[in-house]
């Protein structure tokens, strides 16, 4: 018995110094926000031609020297491409432009094409959508959990139901600082993942828990 | 008899695995067309409609007085009557150094979010570049895109002025909302939509001394009285009490995307065009970005604080009616959330497909189908003919789940997807359960009793989650409806499939 307190112990410190590392990270460096929500620099290439996103890929990997880039096809007739990536000199277009050129058999001048930049996706502007969607749930299971197991007392469910939802969310989110998996579109995803587990891991531990009680 | 019903089922299934996964083609002139749905994919998978909006570097020309005040009315001066007026032209920026600031660009990000919140859209990113005060919208491309990018920037620069003398009586400021209003019309043949505009406290007492000022003469209200009436009747139909009812002075608005017109009917106008000469009321008129929505007088005080206006005709088609609400709700939109402070231009508007190919969600599927047949291996090896019998349950299970999401509109985002996944995990556990309770003690009466009992506290456990699923269904946020929306009818079928399948699946060897 003293050998699992002893271990809980050593786990709650584990946990509080990740979240703890995690936070400083956030607040001091940042979070790694995936390309998408970064400021980036984008050209649009007209090829008038079916293309291989693989193909661009190819080239992109020598002008870029195999830096991070979204490409995507652009409009219903897919004949154009858009590149984006962190950062885009005159001359790494120009290269592009030429590379593309060569592959394409087409004529397009770099002169003729415009580097435009693409401004950040603030965090903020990220995560707002999905604050009131978790809220109202995470009230509502609450409600539950206190009428459900309100014979190992309100207050205590409630603390501890809420406390461990929020932590839960708080280490990934600061293994994610920690490691530097960037935000991005599997973020919610992982969020989702993560809630769900410690929703049915709570319900688990809480059905036993009444179930010993009831006994 | 009882191999016999297992081969109905199994034989069953495997029809809706076929169905859902290579669909049911029928000749349509001289090719074959899959008659089954197929899915609809959210922005981040699809794509999405990319557009720019810069701030504007255009000029617009003004004419000032000797003074150097902008003359108003001017629009229809001749360059002789300017220069005998001793007026001058000049070239003014729309945008002037003195607003192309950082707080008007987060001030016009602001309003544009609201105005796409206000107008329901469901799924969407915005980007403001602070040292341009560009913006960057990304919205699903769907039938409204077009209608929601025209009016998504307009400037909505609200005012009221003396027809006359254009001095504005009230402005943005004054109003505190503006709905839409729809109810049958007073001939109940079709249906009018207003908007209907509530004006702040001080408003209110504005437009109660301007409507009092402003008032129909006694000359033209006898002779329009009867024109008139049919224009009270409709406006009495609506909830407010009083209605701005616009008189023979009213015009049609031509703006871009907005047609205003008033309650009157046709033979209305032609009777109020043979008035129009012997009126001598004071009329106010009503702009939208300098825009002319409409002229008009009023019949009686307005003391409610709220003022009427008739969109369009009467609808008298689905199609009109969707036309004149939409007007309706933009405009309503644009008012509610008060003026832009810097005026945009549309720079880029295109389709951008998304960077997640068809070829990335393949290898995606791949994975995970590599995934499940190891698990229903495992299932098999371990619970024999009772696993083989599980694993042709998880199959028409995970079947019928496809064609739900397809003919329930189920719009699949990457969170949609991993709602999939996590129904499907489980529902494995489910039937891993079963199995586990069912190859502990094989006697039919107690299999009863295990199956509730293990029904009993799956779904107990799954309360919480539940509970989520059912606060996502109701969010208007296409990644969390998505996802609330596959977890819902994957909950369901798991409950619903395993007592009408998985069970009577395996009673049935358990008989044998």
């Amino acid at each position: 018995m003293k050998n699992i307190k002893n271990k809980t112990k050593i786990l709650i410190a584990i946990i509080a110094i990740i979240i703890i590392v995690g936070f400083t990270i956030t607040l001091t460096i940042g979070l790694n926000f995936e390309l998408k929500y970064q400021d980036t620099k984008r050209v649009e290439l007209n090829l008038g031609k079916d293309f291989e996103i693989s193909d661009i890929k190819a080239i992109t990997n020598e002008v870029f020297a195999n830096k991070e880039v979204i490409i995507q096809k652009v409009e219903v007739f897919e004949d154009t491409v858009s590149i984006q990536a962190k950062d885009m000199s005159e001359e790494e277009k120009t290269n592009l432009v030429n590379k593309i050129n060569e592959k394409y058999q087409t004529e397009l001048s770099a002169e003729e094409i415009n580097i435009y930049t693409v401004p950040n996706t603030r965090g903020r502007d990220i995560v707002e959508p999905y604050i009131f969607p978790f809220a109202l749930a995470t009230l509502i299971i609450l409600v539950y959990m206190a009428i459900r197991y309100h014979k190992l007392g309100i207050i205590k469910v409630l603390l501890k139901s809420a406390i461990i939802i929020v932590l839960a969310q708080a280490l990934l989110l600061s293994v994610m600082a920690i490691t530097r998996i960037p935000v991005g579109r599997l973020t919610l995803p992982l969020v989702i993942v993560v809630y769900i587990i410690t929703l049915m891991g709570l319900s688990n531990n809480l059905e036993r828990k009444l179930k010993e009680h009831a006994e | 008899m009882k191999k016999i019903k297992i081969l109905t089922i199994t034989l069953l299934i495997a029809l809706i695995t076929m169905i859902a996964f290579f669909g049911i083609y029928v000749q349509e002139q001289n090719r074959m067309e899959n008659i089954i749905k197929d899915n609809s994919y959210a922005m981040d998978l699809n794509g999405a409609r990319t557009v720019k909006f810069v701030v504007s570097k255009e000029n617009k020309t003004v004419i000032k007085d000797a003074e150097g005040k902008e003359v108003k009315n001017s629009e229809n001066l001749t360059d002789e009557q300017i220069a005998e007026k001793g007026y001058t032209k000049e070239e003014v920026p729309y945008n002037s150094e003195d607003v192309k600031n950082v707080e008007n660009y987060e001030e016009s990000k602001r309003i544009i979010k609201e105005r796409l919140s206000k107008l329901g859209l469901s799924n969407y990113t915005i980007k403001l570049d602070e040292n341009t005060g560009d913006i960057i919208l990304e919205l699903t491309e769907d039938d409204i895109t077009d209608y929601i990018v025209s009016n998504i920037y307009t400037k909505g620069d609200f005012k009221i002025i003396d027809t006359e003398t254009n001095e504005v009586l009230m402005d943005n400021n004054d109003i505190k909302t503006a709905k839409v209003l729809y109810g049958a019309s007073s001939t109940g043949s079709g249906t009018n939509v207003y908007l209907d505009i509530e004006f702040t406290k001080e408003g209110a007492k504005k437009l109660e001394d301007i409507s009092n000022k402003y008032v129909e003469s006694e000359n033209t209200q006898d002779k329009a009285e009867a024109d008139n009436t049919a224009a009270n009747n409709t406006t009495a139909d609506n909830t407010t009490a009083d209605n701005t009812t616009t008189n023979n002075t009213t015009t049609d608005n031509n703006t871009n995307t907005n047609n205003v017109e008033t309650n009157e009917t046709a033979e209305n106008t032609a009777n109020s065009e043979e008035n129009q000469e012997e009126t001598t009321t004071k009329t106010i008129t009503m702009k939208i970005d300098d825009q002319e929505i409409m002229s008009t007088s009023f019949e009686e005080p307005i003391k409610t604080g709220k003022l009427q206006l008739s969109v369009g005709a009467t609808a008298t088609s689905e199609d009109t009616l969707k036309d004149y609400v939409d007007q309706a709700t933009s405009m309503g939109v644009v008012l509610d959330t008060g003026k832009l402070p810097i005026t945009y231009e549309v720079e880029q508007n295109e389709y951008i497909l998304s960077d997640i190919t068809s070829n990335d969600l393949q290898i995606l599927i791949y994975i995970l189908t590599g995934i499940m047949v190891v698990a229903l291996i495992v299932l098999i090896i371990r619970y024999k003919a009772l696993g083989a019998l599980g694993t042709i349950s998880y199959i028409g299970l995970l079947s019928i789940f496809m064609i739900i999401l397809k003919y329930t509109n189920v719009t699949l985002s990457i969170e949609g997807i991993l709602g999939i996944i996590v129904a499907l995990v489980l529902n494995y556990i489910f039937i891993n359960k079963i199995l586990n309770k069912i190859k502990a003690n094989e006697e039919i009466s107690e299999v009863n009793k295990n199956l509730k009992s293990i029904y009993k506290d799956f779904f107990v456990k799954l309360i919480p989650v539940i509970i989520m699923v059912i606060a996502f269904c109701f969010i208007n946020w296409v990644p969390i409806i998505s996802f609330g929306m596959t977890m819902f009818w994957g909950i369901v079928l798991i409950a619903s499939f395993n007592i009408l399948i998985t069970n009577n699946l395996l009673k049935i060897q358990i008989k044998k």
